[in-house]
């Protein structure tokens, strides 16, 4: 009976294979036993010691030099050392320093010189040993004006000429082979981290002309020292990086190899990670998670408090500005309580929690709660409160004299255009909100979105009133770029914010000073920060990461996911 | 006629080089005058201000609008494109680096293209107003309206995700370097039957529709009575009446389709992470890397030019009639 059904349910099959030519059929074949082939044929990663870690874009370089994107610079960190490795100290909230190139370290004690003794076990990939001159011509290259470095201009606490080139003479006196003194200009400041640049070789990057390193074929076939070594690069497609044996962070037992696919499509990503073709990808939607806890292989790290959302308002007057080049209060945005109206009046929480899923925090200054010695807790919300907002507003002289629902003034209406890039669903969410949030006090906003690449050049040409986006913050804190007062030097400073004490408290962290001062300095910072509302913190956005359950000794930080990968190990 | 063809030929070659030159110069113009530039992605809390200025040097960013466009019609003339701002590359080889991924693939999904949708065509027209004909045409416009997006997610969820029979993405596997020549192939052909089959079918609905109307409009003219009257059999009067007198409108619609293909197929190329030319082209726009927008935009044009170009060539050659008109 059984025998039956099936004939006949094979019948069509085999009247469909009957009217076929022979050659269709060998075609249909060929087809199918190649799919089958290579179905057999595939390994998963799972199978292997290697990890593949999906990404949304291609390198375009392998020189540390010019390694301006995230990925570029994650990715030559693990090719090129640097002199001190510095980790997470989840403790403190703040960076540790740890030997790398540099074995150990003496500073002298008024801190104008270090001596550093390198370790003598490191080589490079083709065989050459690692010595001080390849340290002093890293930093002649980093900051020499005809490379165009990513680091070029940042040497400031060390002798260089008008062109901000480190003078090597003044700067570095070699000891040996293994050893050498750097030493610093007077009142100059000198950080360990700055001091960590990647290491390049001599005998190769000597050999080639300075304006000519940016086309070199160097730059995709890199001479490395690092705990993995560059295997191969398929554009667009995936990048290889293999353990380096000969390294002294090589050990036998941790992972062998380190694949970066490319995987421009986020939900390509998802798709892939879900399927075991990927172990670990960045920046995960919040809605995603509900499914990825579901799946008994992942684990995932959610990491707030490098990047947070803000509402710019202009704190000068654009007109006065373009055309008497003065600076004037913004006719909305001018006055400090009127910010702390506006503050109150967004419902950040209802963002956090309704579209962030509550994996983020809610942002109330721009130091984020992993500084734990820097962030002052006190400092609360401007909690959302139409009411309050209402009656500030009121105090300040911003009514609906006309009964038209929109708040006025010396005959100026409350409304104005908030803009942001396009392209962001969080931010289209946000507007939204933040629209009917205000249109509650009175206050009638519209929304552009703009192209990123014109976007940013308003930014610059200071052309909006208002605008909401993120700001990525570096680690260790910066202050100085964002918040001083001058507008020359801090062409960051969009808002254009204004403020003496904050000045004065900036340039007290460039010092040299203790501990304790600093911290009360960034309490105190906070604080006027918060009463000054130069913009409307919104929330902290979190990095989620996935994560293979197979990968061990990992350790997610505010620093990067993969940061000492060659520590991670592949459980059986 | 040879002269005549020849002529039309030459004066066709000339204009398009003019079309191709105005293209490009109106482009660096409006690139320039756009907002956005190629320093801003040096433009960073962790990077100095003095990088943005020096890039900006460099690239000869500061000069005066016009003696940009005069040196940039020079080193054109020498065949120089210049160096891509990202690649750090002559943006010559960058293109054709992309563009050597997408002329196989075009060509490939090109020819599955015609091919399906010929026969398809030429059965349903045979089966006229029959079921399978309903069900063709039924089926043509529902994969004709649906963006290719929707096809390749529906596709990699069914056959990579649900089934494994095919990689999610990418153009070759992982340990592809591992593999022996005919494993390459295979690789090669595994990982693109998912793209072609999203880049293929809404072609495949495009010329089955157009070519299908043709051929029933033929079928429907006097002389298709005539010749059946005069005894001919349906397959002599299909083959040498009906078909070559409905494929020369769809040379044309080919010939476009073609041009678009070759230009990038950007939708394709990121769902199934695939290195082609709409991905560069759109990566080029976004980071305003000048030299490399408007080597994109020459090789598009280059190419719409060239496939309309035999496009046309290939109507004359099968309706001689054209000639007269002087159509190319």
């Amino acid at each position: 009976m059984q025998n039956n059904k099936l004939d006949r349910e094979l019948i069509p099959i085999f009247y469909i294979v009957g009217r076929m030519s022979f050659s269709k059929l060998f075609f249909i074949a060929v087809l199918s036993s190649a799919v089958l082939f290579i179905q057999c044929e595939k390994k998963t990663p799972a199978e292997s010691n290697q990890v593949v870690i999906g990404i949304s874009a291609d390198v375009q370089t392998f020189n540390p030099l010019f390694a301006f994107s995230v990925d570029e610079g994650s990715i030559t960190e693990l090719l090129y050392l640097g002199l001190f490795d510095f980790r997470w100290d989840e403790e403190n909230g703040d960076l540790k320093s740890y030997p790398m190139l540099a074995e150990h370290w003496e500073w002298a004690k008024d801190s104008s010189s270090i001596k550093i003794f390198l370790r003598d076990d490191v080589y490079w990939t083709d065989g050459e040993q690692l010595t001080t001159d390849d340290v002093i011509l890293s930093f002649d290259l980093f900051s020499d004006p005809e490379v165009n470095s990513r680091l070029y201009g940042t040497f400031r606490n060390m002798y260089t000429d008008e062109s901000n080139h480190i003078d090597i003479k003044k700067s570095f006196k070699e000891i040996s082979k293994f050893a050498l003194t750097v030493y610093f200009p007077d009142n100059s400041k000198p950080k360990l981290n700055e001091m960590s640049i990647p290491i390049l070789p001599t005998h190769i990057y000597g050999k080639i002309k300075r304006d000519e390193l940016n086309t070199s074929e160097t730059n995709f076939n890199p001479v490395s020292n690092g705990p993995f070594k560059f295997l191969r690069w398929n554009r667009n497609q995936n990048i290889t990086l293999t353990a380096n044996t000969k390294s002294f962070l090589y050990k036998p037992e941790n992972i062998s190899e380190l694949i970066f696919k490319i995987i421009p499509d986020y939900t390509s990503r998802t798709m892939q990670i879900n399927k075991g073709e990927i172990d670990l990808m960045e920046l995960v939607k919040t809605e995603d998670i509900s499914d990825i806890e579901k799946n008994q292989s992942f684990n995932f790290v959610s990491v707030v408090g490098r990047e947070y959302d803000y509402i710019g308002w202009n704190n000068i007057d654009l007109e006065s500005l373009s055309k008497k080049n003065k600076i004037e209060p913004h006719k909305l945005f001018g006055n400090k309580n009127v910010r702390i109206a506006l503050s109150h009046a967004i419902n950040s929480q209802e963002i956090l929690e309704e579209y962030l899923l509550n994996y983020g925090e809610i942002a109330v200054t721009p130091v984020s709660k992993i500084f734990k010695k820097y962030y002052n807790p006190d400092i609360k919300l401007y909690d959302y409160n139409i009411d309050k907002a209402k009656k500030i507003f009121a105090a300040e002289g911003w009514r609906d004299t006309n009964n038209n629902g929109t708040l006025d003034k010396d005959n100026t209406e409350f409304r104005f255009t908030l803009y942001f890039p396009s392209g962001n669903p969080l931010r289209n969410y946000a507007s939204t909100i933040i629209k009917n949030n205000l249109a509650s006090v009175g206050i009638e906003m519209k929304i552009v979105n703009l192209e990123m690449g014109s976007f940013i050049d308003n930014l610059y040409e200071k052309e909006m009133d208002a605008w909401m986006a993120a700001w990525y913050i570096p680690i260790p804190v910066e202050l100085k770029p964002y918040w001083y007062s001058d507008l020359e030097m801090t062409p960051l400073n969009f808002v254009s914010y204004q403020n003496k004490q904050i000045d004065t408290i900036i340039d007290e962290l460039e010092q040299k000073i203790s501990d304790e001062r600093k911290k009360e300095l960034y309490f105190k910072f906070q604080e006027i920060i918060h009463d000054d509302q130069p913009v409307t913190f919104l929330y902290w956005i979190p990095n989620i990461t996935v994560y293979n359950k197979r990968i061990k000794n990992i350790h997610i930080t505010p620093l990067g996911s993969i940061t000492h990968c060659w520590e991670w190990k592949i459980s059986d | 006629m040879n002269n005549k063809f020849s002529k039309a030929v030459i004066k066709r070659l000339i204009s398009s080089l003019i079309t191709l030159f105005l293209l490009i110069s109106l482009l660096f113009i409006l690139i320039r005058i756009s907002p956005g530039n190629p320093t801003q992605k040096f433009i960073s809390p962790e990077l100095s201000p003095e990088i943005a200025k020096k890039v900006a040097e460099d690239f000869n960013l500061n000069d005066p609008l016009p003696e940009q466009y005069v040196s940039f019609v020079t080193n054109l003339i020498r065949g120089d494109l210049g160096i891509s701002y990202n690649y750090r590359m002559p943006v010559i080889f960058v293109v054709w680096e992309f563009l050597s991924f997408t002329l196989v693939i075009a060509a490939i999904s090109f020819l599955v293209q015609i091919i399906a949708s010929y026969y398809l065509a030429v059965y349903s027209v045979q089966k006229q107003n029959k079921t399978t004909d309903r069900l063709i045409s039924n089926l043509s416009l529902i994969f004709y309206s649906t963006p290719s997006f929707v096809i390749g997610v529906i596709l990699i969820y069914l056959f990579a995700v649900q089934i494994d029979l095919f990689p999610t993405s990418g153009f070759v596997s992982l340990d592809y370097d591992s593999l022996n020549f005919f494993e390459k192939i295979l690789d090669k052909i595994h990982h693109l039957i998912l793209p072609l089959i999203t880049l293929s079918i809404t072609g495949i609905a495009l010329f089955y529709r157009y070519l299908r109307d043709n051929l029933e409009d033929i079928y429907q003219q006097t002389f298709i009575m005539q010749l059946r009257a005069n005894g001919l059999n349906e397959n002599t009067i299909l083959r040498k009446h009906v078909i070559p007198n409905a494929i020369g409108p769809l040379i044309s619609v080919a010939g476009i389709e073609l041009g678009i293909l070759l230009s990038g197929t950007l939708i394709t190329e990121v769902i199934f992470s695939l290195p082609g030319m709409g991905r560069l082209t759109i990566d080029s726009i976004l980071t305003r890397d000048y030299p490399l927008i408007i080597g994109c935009t020459f090789a598009a044009g280059l190419l719409m030019i060239l496939t309309n170009f035999f496009a046309d060539l290939l109507k004359l050659k099968i309706d001689k009639r054209l000639l007269r008109g002087n159509v190319i």
